[in-house]
């Protein structure tokens, strides 16, 4: 749809707009008052605007998005007989041809080639498909509008239609958001059946050798083709142990001075700081985890005399580790400071320390808010994929030493995906099983987390 | 709230505003070693002739020929890099696919280079070492006639003259071009310097292949991704390790990287040029014919791939460090473009 | 065992381990605090400190004649600006004969500063015929040197500049030639493949595109979908199943919608690949569940006495929501929105599997054309290993902050002015 057409249209829905108000308080003026309307003047207004709108921006909507099929169907039927009859495949590429040469802005000359004037047409027709199909959605929004109008009468109830109207909307809004979102779930779940035609889940589950990187052709040899994903579990599982380790105790004892002892200016200040360092793209960390940490942990491993490798499961866990404590500290400071004040009050009246408060009192009441932020905080985690896609290894290796290069889940899904275009491999299509696979350990992390919470909302609620 | 409905049925209706449209540019996809290559071409296409820029993803020839010949039309690119040929089974699957008239053109050639941080000593290699070190399958030091397992963990188990440093590569995967390369210049070669595996290759190649080609899986060998800065950026960091990838690379990392002699030779534009470096190969495009009429432009990127300021002797691909090829052939490829843009 | 004797003015001794509990305890808190905010903070001073150097350009004064001779072709793009470079350097260096001598004189320039002058000319032909001074850039070699990264004293044979190339850079620094100027083309060109010319501008637009399908498919969607299920949805099993997965799909790792993308919109529909058009519908996928939980969480805050208020005076359902209720939550919802768009602005892990790995080089016109974004320009350029290509990630680093920074801003203005319109919610 072209910009003016569609300024034009939406300058006529105000006016519709307008004349339905107008004509609503003509009425209501011609038979005693508003009162003796069915609705407010606005809302006849709204419905006439409506009543333009919707056929008029539908109709333009679909002549936009379907004037160029149109115009080739009407241009390949002219066609000479020979072009018209190429098996579907060459015909398919004969018409993306032609659009191509509808792109020449002059007029062929004559003895150009039968495609070139084909292009030519289906340049102009496009063009004159969609002033026809434009000028007829502005017809057909006037009258749908015009004949509303003269519909209009003290006993029409233009509010109630109007609101079924947006409810209707509503629902529409909701009922494409869960379509979508379990369609899409569904073709993930199809890709992994595909996968597990090639390869048993035994081997998937509990196999311990990864080298998925197959053979591309015949005559060459691959890895052997190996799916068994322990590895790549255990590397995903290390990293966010690691990255626990660091992130648990600093998170939670920023969140505990943030909520008890930082005064409230200070906490209003420095929140909304946490917040936004929450927020921070994890491309950032991964930058700074290939040139810093990476290095630096490679550095002290020469200090010390132990082999390290560059990508090791440390490096990456550490710097995984500093993202998440924003928001670890962010979700426990919020679920530290609902704890009401009396509890802490009562606390420190009875004689006990602010730590003891804090550690006897507060803290046991707002343990299910903590627990809940951290597995959160730990879905994340192993969910993570640029910094280590930047900083950790592409060997799965089954080792537990910290600082020997491991792989994870992520980067092997960026790994085997990237670049592929198609999905007939086993070695693609186990990325989509690794993704399952995910997808079942952050759902089963949140659904606890989100069980954890919700009791303790039921507990205080009766605590209280 | 008027408003907010407004403001709603505005941005939705704005987004019809872009009525879908086909493809414009140049797609491009294959060979990890010829991305700089085609970017930088690709670079100098756009400013100079004002056409948009190509979109080039590096996936390594094998994805690369597996998405060319996936068909034509504009879902599918319109150029494959390589850095090997195309199989008769790929060209296969082009055909059945109706990719038809495909040109193949050779733009220069590439030394495989395996490439060590400055820290590290500098390798000089036979192709039977590198066998060794990294080969899943040897033969048995002890009695030659049975294979075992690799043994070899230090880079001086297998020659007492190579340094003490744990054996840790990076190489391309089985999607790269330059793993087929590397497979029958290096590996092949290094297996075949034993009598059990020569015999084998005349009496089963199948089962030779399986014992040259199979690359060790205990973490010793890394099929490392379709992007060989990041086995750059990781050689430079790690002085154990050793990468293998093209010799731009090498040159454009000089003051960091050095690159291992093969067979005495060391990668140099002279050496890949003549051949003396075992491990030199042949850089490819593969352009689907077809694709000229659907996308403008075609030709002339190829023309300005094939030009003297950036293939010639001194062009800024060679400086960037690719290596010519001979004007024979080079006239060739000039001819090759000719027609296109005759057509 | 003695016992202690007991004051009300002296501490036990076990009164004292319990202060002294206290103390370690708050040490330990603020510690913790200090080491969280300032290992975050190093790194952005690391980082700003890294990018400083992106920021400005190393360029070289070069008298250009713009000879008639030189454009002998009806086409300007044709002419050979590389000549017109070579000859003012060679102006300025005079007695340069060895080709190999030539290239390293030439190799100090950038190929940018043949396509300034293509551009120059292009924009205005009068200049042909003319000569001007003017500042050109340098290689990225140069341009390393002049910033103090590139060690002169490593052996030439692993320098990345030759004896010869540094002699002449000598003696145009000493002519006053090489000065740094602010890089301009830093924000406004799209990527390149030298280090020099590269510029944000491509990954910033492509950025802004898909956003803004991001916004038009994500808001109107996420904003309906929640007052839907806030408000009108019976109350039943299915409406808390949906509710459920909402509040699950939020933890998904956005990785996993690359993959939808990928089997859905590229394989399934034939999407263009790598475009804002299939970035901005993953990307809004991956926020629908963030804005209908804050959305939700918004309208579920808004006061029930105002709707009863409303209910009461014969308002009707939907009166009372779009009125009175919508109104109020409407910052909430705003809010919600603003956060979920920053995420989806910073993130390109589902990315990675829609092309958008690739080298793009014009800046992105429309929806359709292919596009890279910021985030994805900071990973491709954090893996270049080229000279000067550290620098540019960090400053490309920078500036994302900066617009996430803003965005957040905004968004506490409008939590404050949220909180001061309704201050009976908590």
């Amino acid at each position: 749809m072209s910009l003016h057409i569609f300024f034009l249209m939406t300058l006529l829905t105000a006016i519709a707009f307008q004349l339905g108000r107008m004509r609503a308080f003509r009425i209501a003026v011609r038979s005693g008052g508003l009162r003796k309307l069915h609705s407010l003047p606005r809302h006849y207004g709204s419905y006439t605007a409506l009543r333009f709108a919707v056929p008029a921006f539908i109709l333009a909507g679909l002549v936009t998005l379907f004037a160029d099929d149109i115009a080739m169907h009407l241009v390949w039927d002219n066609l000479p007989e020979q072009l018209r009859t190429l098996p579907e495949e060459q015909a398919k590429l004969m018409r993306q041809v032609i659009i191509h040469t509808s792109g020449n802005q002059s007029p062929p000359g004559n003895n150009a080639s039968t495609i070139i004037r084909a292009g030519w047409q289906l340049k102009q027709l496009i063009t004159i498909i969609l002033r026809l199909g434009w000028t007829g959605a502005l017809l057909l929004g006037t009258l749908s509008a015009g004949l509303f109008l003269r519909k209009i009468d003290c006993t029409l109830p233009a509010r109630l239609a109007m609101e079924k109207f947006m409810r209707w909307i509503l629902a529409a809004c909701t009922g494409v958001v869960i379509f979508t979102t379990f369609a899409i779930l569904a073709s993930v779940a199809v890709e992994t059946v595909h996968f597990f035609q090639f390869v048993s889940p035994l081997e998937f589950f509990f196999g311990h050798t990864w080298s998925p990187q197959m053979a591309m052709h015949t005559g060459q040899v691959g890895a052997s083709g190996h799916f068994g994903a322990l590895p790549v579990i255990g590397g995903t599982l290390m990293i966010t142990l690691i990255a626990m380790l660091i992130a648990v105790p600093t998170g939670l004892f920023t969140a505990i001075y943030f909520s008890e002892y930082a005064s409230s200016r200070r906490r209003h200040v420095l929140k909304p700081i946490l917040e936004t360092l929450a927020g921070i793209p994890t491309v950032v960390y991964g930058f700074f985890a290939v040139f810093t940490v990476g290095p630096l942990i490679g550095r002290l491993g020469l200090l010390f005399d132990v082999e390290t490798s560059t990508e090791s499961a440390l490096a990456a866990g550490v710097v995984i580790g500093i993202m998440i404590i924003p928001y670890i500290s962010s979700l426990s400071d919020d679920a530290i400071h609902a704890v009401p004040k009396r509890l802490r009050e009562g606390s420190r009246g009875l004689g006990a320390t602010r730590s003891e408060t804090i550690l006897q009192v507060v803290l046991p009441a707002a343990m299910p808010g903590i627990i809940g932020s951290l597995l959160l905080a730990l879905s994340r985690a192993a969910g993570e994929t640029m910094i280590v896609v930047m900083a950790a290894g592409l060997a799965g290796n089954f080792s537990f030493n910290p600082l020997k290069s491991a792989t994870t889940i992520t980067v092997q899904m960026a790994n085997l995906v990237g670049g592929a275009g198609t999905f007939n491999t086993p070695s693609t299509l186990a990325a989509f099983a690794l993704g399952l696979l995910l997808f079942l350990f952050t759902l089963t992390v949140n659904i606890i987390a989100l069980h954890i919470v919700r009791r303790y909302h039921a507990r205080y609620q009766e605590g209280m | 709230m008027k408003n907010f409905i407004l403001f709603l049925a505005l941005l939705v209706s704005a987004t019809s505003c872009f009525a879908q449209s086909q493809r414009r540019n140049i797609s491009i996809v294959g060979s990890s070693t010829v991305y700089p290559f085609a970017a930088l071409v690709g670079e100098y296409f756009t400013r100079t002739t004002g056409n948009l820029s190509p979109h080039i993803e590096s996936t390594g020839s094998g994805s690369g020929f597996k998405r060319f010949c996936a068909g034509s039309g504009l879902q599918y690119p319109d150029i494959t890099n390589a850095s090997r040929l195309m199989t008769s089974e790929e060209r296969a699957t082009c055909l059945a696919n109706g990719v038809t008239q495909i040109i193949r053109m050779k733009i220069g050639r590439d030394g495989i280079v395996l490439a060590t941080s400055r820290a590290m000593p500098k390798l000089n290699l036979t192709l039977q070492d590198i066998y060794l070190a990294l080969a899943m399958q040897i033969p048995d030091p002890e009695k030659p006639q049975r294979l075992i397992a690799n043994p070899y963990s230090r880079w001086q188990q297998i020659n007492s003259a190579l340094p003490n440093v744990a054996i840790h590569v990076y190489g391309p995967p089985p999607t790269s071009g330059t793993r087929d390369a590397f497979d029958s210049l290096v590996m092949e070669k290094g297996a075949t310097t034993f009598p059990l595996l020569r015999k084998m290759k005349k009496e089963n190649p199948a089962a030779f292949k399986q014992a040259a080609n199979r690359m060790r899986e205990d973490g010793r060998w890394i099929d490392a991704g379709e992007n060989d800065s990041i086995i750059v950026q990781k050689l430079k960091t790690n002085p154990n390790a050793c990468g293998i990838f093209g010799f731009s690379f090498l040159k454009q990392n000089e003051e960091n990287l050095q690159a291992a002699a093969l067979n005495g030779y060391f990668p140099d534009s002279a050496n890949i040029a003549d051949g003396k470096y075992p491990a030199s190969r042949s850089l490819f495009l593969y352009v689907k014919k077809q694709n000229s009429s659907m996308v403008s432009g075609l030709p002339a990127y190829l023309k300005e791939f094939i030009s003297q300021r950036a293939s010639g002797n001194r062009g800024y691909l060679v400086r960037r460090g690719m290596i010519p090829i001979p004007d024979r052939e080079q006239r060739r490829n000039s001819e090759i473009v000719k027609s296109m843009q005759s057509k | 065992m003695e016992r202690e004797k007991m004051s009300l003015l002296t501490p036990s001794t076990a009164l004292r381990r319990r202060y002294l509990h206290d103390r370690l305890f708050l040490l330990a808190g603020r510690l913790a605090a200090i080491a969280s905010f300032s290992t975050i903070g190093l790194i952005f001073l690391a980082i700003l400190y890294t990018s400083l150097p992106a920021f400005t350009q190393s360029c070289i004064k070069l008298p250009i004649h713009f000879e008639e001779t030189a454009f002998s072709d009806e086409n300007l793009a044709l002419a050979d600006y590389d000549m017109l470079v070579a000859q003012a350097l060679a102006r300025i260096i005079p007695g340069v004969t060895d080709p190999g001598e030539k290239e390293d004189l030439m190799g100090m320039m950038s190929p940018g500063a043949a396509w300034r002058l293509q551009q120059m000319v292009g924009s205005n032909p009068k200049r042909i015929g003319t000569v001007e001074q003017l500042w050109l850039p340098a290689s990225a070699d140069i341009d390393m040197l002049r910033k103090g990264k590139l060690d002169r004293t490593t052996p030439e044979q692993r320098r990345r500049l030759s004896k010869r190339q540094l002699k002449w850079y000598d003696q145009l620094n000493a002519e006053g030639r090489i000065k740094r100027h602010f890089n301009r083309v830093f924000f406004t060109a799209p990527n390149s493949t030298e280090a020099e010319l590269a510029g944000i501008y491509g990954a910033v637009k492509g950025s802004l595109l898909t956003m803004f399908i991001t916004l038009v498919l994500s808001f109107p969607l996420g904003a309906g979908t929640a007052i839907y299920l806030q408000e009108f949805a019976p109350r039943n099993r299915l409406t808390t199943t949906i509710t459920v997965t909402i509040n699950n799909l939020a933890a998904v790792p956005p990785i996993l919608y690359g993959l939808l993308g990928l089997a859905v919109f590229i394989n399934f529909f034939h999407l263009p690949r790598a475009t804002p058009l299939v970035a901005g519908m993953v990307l809004s996928l991956m926020t629908f569940p963030s804005i209908i939980m804050a959305s939700r969480n918004a309208l579920a805050a808004v006061p029930r006495s105002v709707c009863d208020a409303a209910l009461a005076l014969g308002a009707s359902r939907m009166q009372s929501i779009t009125h009175h209720i919508l109104p109020a939550a409407m910052p909430g919802i705003l809010t919600g929105t603003l956060l979920g768009l920053a995420q989806a602005f910073g993130e390109c892990a589902p990315l990675l599997m829609l092309g958008m790995v690739a080298f793009v080089g014009n800046i992105p016109a429309g929806i359709t054309d292919p596009a890279t974004v910021l985030p994805m320009q900071i990973y491709l350029w954090a893996d270049n290993s080229g000279q000067g290509f550290p620098e540019k990630t960090a400053a490309a680093i920078v500036i994302m902050m900066l617009f996430l920074v803003i965005v957040n801003t905004m968004v506490l203005w409008l939590r404050r002015k949220f909180e001061n319109s309704h201050p009976h919610t908590s």
